[in-house]
Order: structure tokens, then C-alpha cells, then sequence
């Protein structure tokens, strides 16, 4: 396994690598190209630059978002599990729960964010909650129908043992969820940085969105992109980070395909 | 593990209308007795074998296992379920797979069965720290047997078990059945649609007819195992299955 992952990493590298250098490659053309105002649109070789200048500002900023995404995030994915595993124990509640949770996610957060300010003041909390709201649906979809995907062979085998409800959920609902949890991972670990910046943008006292709101106010277009890089850039590391762990947690699955089908 | 129907029967509530997967079937199978159940696909022998399991409800009539419902065998865990998919845990090593039915249901009384001297009963010894993924489906049925045996039920029952595998492995695992059938002498009702399996395995074979399935014919096996399947008196049995089988279905 691990000697024919390493030549494929590295391949991913190259290619992902190659694809953003010639997409700024392009950009740097164009804009000097045009003679675009750098308040409009600035050359990457200008944002980079402006990073090196504002390393220090920009990482401590940084900081703070990654700790209100991750606080976001946690409890986020801790709301949309639990939630998931009651409707699943107690069906009754799944019609109601639903509805409620897809009443919440269909609010709008931009609406949300500056009441929540506003009540919860500027500090991590209001933001920690906004990413929340932000990622706990597509969990709980996911972990909902990944509870509900045991197959039948299973369950067949399990009620013949004579298993609780605990007994089934712990040795064959629960790993059978994990691939699709850590779908719903990909998708809303990069998710977590944008709902802690955009929630920054309604008042806060720190983080990588009031730099940006900073920058903005004064058209210093290249902090603004300086700073939107950084949150790209923690949002990859996010995914990639999922990407990692999924490797170890489902191992399972992998030894299966690098075994390349001969069952 | 003695096991009486009388007059089982059984009826899904269909979309439209009702439909009859068994018409009224009486058997008695005998503790330590090995039965084979085969016919025509649709004529409800699984749903027969998942009515024993306790799966499902029969619409008339009566299970006694030992003189209890099935409800009261299952949860004295004295029923073991053995299926066509192995049903095992992709993320638990072959061990743990065997353990299984130890682990769960402790309240349950559990006969003093090592998985790992199970696993060298079915050959598996030196996988027991493999993950089922990296085994082959005549390994990974094999793992299936071994935790069967753990539950220490006295009666197994058994879903299509080798339907999956290919005619030389199933022949093999056939063979390590009776074997296990020989030490530890459970009751088996055995659903296949091979013919010659249940030639090969069975005291006994209960032919059934299409839906609505009823039995057809019981044909009694009596030369000694193990059966050569081209020794006249076995291929004999075949040909006889073959017509009961044959009529059955066109009679449907």
C-alpha cells in the first residue's frame, strides 16, 4: 500500500501545484498586461508581497479564524451526529427533527450573523456558532443515511445474535457511517474557514475576515487578497487534514481496492 | 435442537394485492438431523428458513423449537443464521469476526468455544489477524463457519450459504461442513437450489414447488458420507431429485 501511494502522491503534487502556477501565471499576464489599477485587481506577485510585509498580522489573524472554524466545526459535526443518532434510535422524532434542521439551514446567515454579534458581542462565540449552523446539516444527512445503510446480511446476522440497539449501533451501524461522515467532512471542513470569515465580517475584534473588512475600507486591494489567501490556503489544509485521517480511520476500505479486485 | 411446523403458512401484504409465499407446510426434522430444502427459485424456502429464524411471523399455523417458540430460541441464543453473504465486518480482524457472537448478547449462555481454536478448525489459524477484505469469498464463508460454530447453537440455519463460490470451492467447504456437522452434531436445515449439495450433505432432502411453495416430495438419503457423486447409488438420488424437482416447477 504505502509503496504505491508514495509515487502517486507525488504526481497529485505536481499536478496540483503545476495547474495554480500557470492559472497565476495568467492572472500576473493579464493584469499587467491590461494595466489594471491595483485597487481593482491586483498581480499575485503584489499580494505575495504584501503577505511577506504583513506575515506577522496576517498569521495571528489566521489563528484566530482557524481556532472559531474549528470550534465551528466541532461543534457542528457533534450536533449533526447526535442529532442523527437520535432520530435513528428514535424514529418518531426524525419527521420533526428534519423539518426543524432544514428550517435552520435554510436561514440565511449573512441575516443571522450581525444578530448574533449584536446579542453574543465580538469575541469567538457568535462566529463559533455561525460555522456551526453552517456545518451541521450536511453531516447529519450524511450520518443519518449512513446509520440507515447497514446491509441486510448484517442485520440478518445481528438480530440472530440477539444484539441490542447499543450492540448493532456500536459494532455495525456506527463503522458503517464512517465513509460517509467523512464525506460529509470533505465538504464541510473547507466550509467551516468561509462560515468563520463571513461571520467575522459582521463585527469582529480579531480574525482573518476583519482583516479583509480592514483592507477593504482602505482599497488595500493586496491585504485583501493577502488575507484571502490565507483562508483559501486553511481551508485546503482543512480538507487535506480529512483526506488523511479518512486513510486511517476507514483502513478497511483501502485494503480492499489496493487489492485490485481479486476476491 | 428438535424442530416441528405445523401447518406454517405465510402471506406478504402486497402493494395491490396479497401475495402467498407458502401455502400450509408441516415438517418435523429431528435433533441432529441434516435437512436439505431445495426448489424452483420464488418458492419461498428462504422465507420458510426466515420464519424459523424468527425474521418474520408466520400468517397461520405454529414453530416449535424444542418445544419453545423461536422468539425464546433466538434470544437463548440457540439459533445460528448463516446466509450467502458472509455478513462480516470489513473493519474487525477475522478473530474479532469469530468472537462476535461471544461479545454480543452476554447474558446469553455461551459454551466454552476458543475462537482461535475455531479458526483452526475451519484452516484459518494463521489469518486470524487478517482483515476479511484481504480474504478470498471460500475463506471469507469459511470465517462465516467458524462463527457460526462460536454461537455454540444446536441449530444452524443455513441461507444459500455456498451459492456465491465456485463449483471446486463449495465442494471443498461442503466436505469441512460435514466434518464440523460429525463433531458437533447441531441440527441443520440447509436452503440451496444445487442439487447436488444437498445430495452430497443432507439425511434428508424436502423438495418444494413454486409460489405458492409447499413441499412437493421428501426424499431420504441413506448411503454413508462422504458420497462419491458419480457412485451409482448418489447419482441415482440425483436423478430422482432432478424429476421431483422437474415436475414441481412445471406443475406451478
Amino acid at each position: 500500500m504505502h509503496e504505491r501511494s508514495a509515487p502517486t502522491l507525488k504526481r497529485d503534487v505536481i499536478s496540483a501545484a503545476g495547474i495554480i502556477g500557470l492559472t497565476l501565471l495568467a492572472w500576473e499576464i493579464a493584469v499587467r498586461f491590461n494595466h489594471t489599477p491595483i485597487y481593482i485587481l491586483p498581480p499575485p506577485s503584489a499580494i505575495a508581497g504584501k503577505f511577506w510585509r504583513n506575515a506577522g498580522y496576517l498569521l495571528a489573524a489566521a489563528g484566530v479564524t482557524l481556532g472559531e472554524a474549528l470550534g465551528g466545526l466541532l461543534l457542528g459535526l457533534t450536533v449533526g451526529i447526535v442529532v442523527a443518532a437520535l432520530i435513528t434510535f428514535w424514529t418518531n422524532l426524525e419527521r420533526g427533527m428534519l423539518a426543524l434542521s432544514i428550517l435552520v439551514k435554510a436561514t440565511p446567515i449573512v441575516a443571522i450573523a450581525p444578530l448574533l454579534t449584536l446579542w453574543l458581542g465580538f469575541g469567538p462565540l457568535p462566529k463559533v456558532i455561525v460555522t456551526a449552523l453552517l456545518t451541521f446539516f450536511p453531516v447529519l444527512i450524511n450520518v443519518h443515511s449512513g446509520l440507515h445503510a447497514v446491509d441486510e446480511a448484517a442485520l440478518a446476522l445481528f438480530h440472530s445474535l440477539n444484539a441490542g440497539r447499543w450492540e448493532l449501533f456500536r459494532y455495525a451501524r456506527w463503522p458503517s457511517t464512517l465513509p460517509y461522515l467523512f464525506a460529509a467532512l470533505k465538504v464541510v471542513a473547507p466550509l467551516a474557514v468561509t462560515g468563520a470569515v463571513v461571520a467575522e465580517w459582521a463585527g469582529a475584534s480579531a480574525g482573518l475576515g476583519r482583516a479583509m473588512w480592514l483592507a477593504y475600507a482602505d482599497l488595500n486591494l493586496p491585504l485583501l487578497f493577502a488575507a484571502v489567501f490565507c483562508s483559501a490556503v486553511m481551508g485546503v489544509g482543512l480538507y487535506v487534514l480529512v483526506v488523511v485521517l479518512e486513510k486511517r480511520v476507514i483502513f478497511w476500505r483501502w485494503n480492499v481496492q489496493t487489492r485490485g479486485g481479486e476476491i | 435442537m428438535n424442530v416441528a411446523l405445523r401447518g406454517v403458512a405465510k402471506t406478504f401484504n402486497g402493494v395491490q394485492t396479497p401475495l402467498v409465499a407458502l401455502n400450509p407446510i408441516t415438517l418435523d426434522v429431528a435433533t441432529g438431523e441434516f435437512v436439505c430444502i431445495i426448489g424452483p427459485s420464488g418458492c419461498g424456502k428462504s422465507t420458510l428458513l426466515r420464519l424459523i429464524a424468527d425474521q418474520l411471523s408466520p400468517t397461520a399455523g405454529a414453530i416449535r423449537l424444542d418445544d419453545a417458540p423461536p422468539a425464546v430460541a433466538r434470544q437463548a441464543q440457540q439459533i445460528a443464521w448463516m446466509a450467502q453473504n458472509p455478513a462480516l465486518l470489513p473493519w474487525q480482524t477475522v478473530l474479532d469476526n469469530v468472537r462476535l457472537p461471544q461479545r454480543i448478547n452476554r447474558r446469553g449462555r455461551h459454551p466454552a468455544l476458543d475462537p482461535t481454536d475455531l479458526l483452526r478448525v475451519v484452516r484459518l489459524a494463521d489469518f486470524a489477524r487478517a482483515y476479511p477484505g484481504a480474504l478470498s469469498g471460500g475463506m471469507q464463508q469459511r470465517v462465516a463457519l467458524a462463527r457460526t460454530l462460536a454461537t455454540g447453537a444446536p441449530l444452524w440455519l443455513m441461507d444459500e450459504p455456498f451459492a456465491a463460490l465456485d463449483e471446486l470451492t463449495r465442494e471443498t467447504l461442503a466436505d469441512e461442513v460435514l466434518r464440523l456437522w460429525h463433531t458437533f452434531r447441531p441440527t441443520v436445515l440447509w436452503v440451496t437450489h444445487n442439487i447436488a449439495e444437498a445430495a452430497r450433505l443432507a439425511d434428508r432432502v424436502v423438495v418444494m414447488s413454486a409460489r405458492p411453495g409447499c413441499i412437493r416430495d421428501t426424499v431420504a438419503i441413506t448411503p454413508p458420507r462422504p458420497r462419491d457423486e458419480t457412485a451409482p447409488e448418489t447419482v441415482a438420488i440425483i436423478r430422482r431429485l432432478r424429476a421431483v424437482l422437474r415436475k414441481s416447477m412445471t406443475t406451478a
